[in-house]
């Protein structure tokens, strides 16, 4: 009888828990939009290098009967270097997949920390893009943005992004070397020197491009002026130029900047922190297109990763290099 | 009731005892699995510059009666900074072991490598010789 009793109301439970957890939900329509409204995303990854842009895509729209669009301003937390701006043209994606640009306004005018667009155009929709370049005095430290669209019934919009931490890594791109000529590397310079400027700088030079054909392993070298002289046959220093430079030899490390943005991989400043140097050589032999050489300079001031875009039997090469300052 | 309670109890806790001091397979200092293999012996030999890419001039000579390994390496190679890479017979290991970046620039004084069968009773020690 009590187990009876027991058992109904636990059946009724049940079957009531059923029911609800069977309850179909109602999709519901959202409210629309009432107001002025806006929306930002970041479209730069990996690391953020000084020199280099961060690019946003901010979006703002408000119902047509509140009135249109009057300006949209960016307020950076450092004031971006030359070649800030923010787009006066409002871009959509047709159906081929190709962007195409709408002009909206006047070109932006940028005074200190803010990029300003006033726009000409009826119109209630838009998407800037804001291409932010990370300016020397950011390095190290860390920037974020202030997004403000106005419209002409008097309402603003904000949105804030970041802050996003600027790296300490420096970039240099395509620097040309070449056997004989101008094969004398500075880290600290991020500069090639031929043989009259190593010598006017050869406290700051820490490694000799070279190239033999023979052996078959030497080819394209970078080799350390303070290295034996069997790696640097037939090589007359400048006066004074003698470092030893330590080196560690990579491959398929294909850094996305260095690389012209080719790949996917991106060399940052954790991976310079983290560098074991310990009992490196101060050579590096047999060097091809697409390998790397990490590098850390005799007062261990900077560390670099130099990577060798392409490179050319008559002995020539294109190298690129990302600085670390320790 | 109570009385079968507790010989179902004390049953189940014997097999549980029985069960828990069963020998598990063998296994060595290191966690590996000792077999009934003899085989003990290098079948390829590897060696990786620090970009991983071989520094080998040309393949390994491995010699399985005289249990030595010849390497000749390319001009040049960092031999502080190599990654020696041992193919050995099934369930046979190595030691010492390589477990990162070896310092094999002492050409004077070759290193010796011991491989050692899965039934873990044959030692052989093998010596790498590097040249230019």
């Amino acid at each position: 009888m009590r187990n009876k009793n027991i058992k109904f109301p636990a059946l009724i439970l049940i079957m009531l828990t059923s029911l609800l957890a069977c309850t179909k939900q109602e999709y519901t329509i959202p409210d629309p939009v009432s107001q002025l409204t806006n929306d930002c995303i970041k479209r730069t990854i990996g690391p953020s290098i000084v020199s280099l842009p961060l690019e946003f895509a901010y979006a703002m729209a408000l119902p047509k009967i509140n009135g249109k669009l009057v300006s949209a301003e960016v307020e950076a937390s450092i004031a971006g270097a030359s070649g800030t701006f923010l787009e006066h043209r409002s871009f959509y994606t047709n159906s081929s997949g190709v962007d195409v640009p709408v002009t909206i306004g006047t070109p932006s005018t940028t005074v200190d920390k803010l990029t300003k667009v006033t726009f000409n155009v009826d119109t209630n929709a838009s998407t800037l893009r804001y291409n932010y370049v990370i300016p020397e005095e950011a390095r190290g430290k860390s920037v974020s943005f202030t997004f403000t669209a106005t419209s002409s019934d008097g309402k603003t919009a904000t949105y804030k992004m970041g802050p996003y931490a600027i790296s300490k890594m420096a970039i240099k791109k395509n620097l040309a070397v070449s056997n004989g000529v101008n094969a004398f590397i500075s880290i600290e310079d991020m500069a090639v020197y031929n043989a009259t400027a190593a010598a006017t700088n050869a406290g700051k030079v820490d490694l000799v491009y070279l190239y033999r054909a023979t052996p078959t392993t030497f080819t394209h070298a970078l080799v350390s002026p303070g290295a034996d002289a069997a790696y640097l046959p037939g090589v007359t220093l400048p006066s004074g130029v003698n470092r030893s430079t330590k080196l560690r030899k990579v491959f398929n490390l294909q850094d996305r900047n260095l690389s012209n943005l080719q790949y996917g991989i991106y060399v940052d400043d954790i991976d310079f922190t983290q560098l074991d140097m310990v009992d490196m050589p101060n050579y590096a032999l047999g060097l091809r297109a697409e390998a790397g050489v990490w590098v850390e300079t005799t007062d261990k001031k900077y560390r670099a990763y130099i990577f060798v875009n392409s490179i050319n039997a008559a002995g020539t090469a294109v190298i690129s290099i990302m600085r670390y300052t320790l | 009731m109570t009385k079968y309670l507790k010989i179902t109890l004390s049953i189940l806790m014997i097999s549980v005892i029985i069960v828990s001091c069963k020998k598990d397979s063998p296994v060595d200092e290191d966690g590996l699995l000792i077999t009934f293999r003899q085989e003990c012996f290098v079948s390829n030999f590897e060696l990786l510059g620090s970009d991983f890419v071989t520094v080998r001039a040309a393949t390994a000579v491995i010699d399985t009666l005289a249990q030595t390994i010849n390497v000749t390496v390319n001009p040049g190679t960092d031999l502080k900074n190599v990654y020696p890479q041992f193919t050995l017979a099934t369930d046979c290991k190595l030691d010492p072991k390589v477990i990162g970046k070896t310092d094999l620039s002492n050409l004077a004084s070759p290193k010796i490598y011991t491989v050692v069968s899965g039934n873990r009773k044959i030692r052989k020690p093998y010596t790498l010789n590097i040249k230019f």
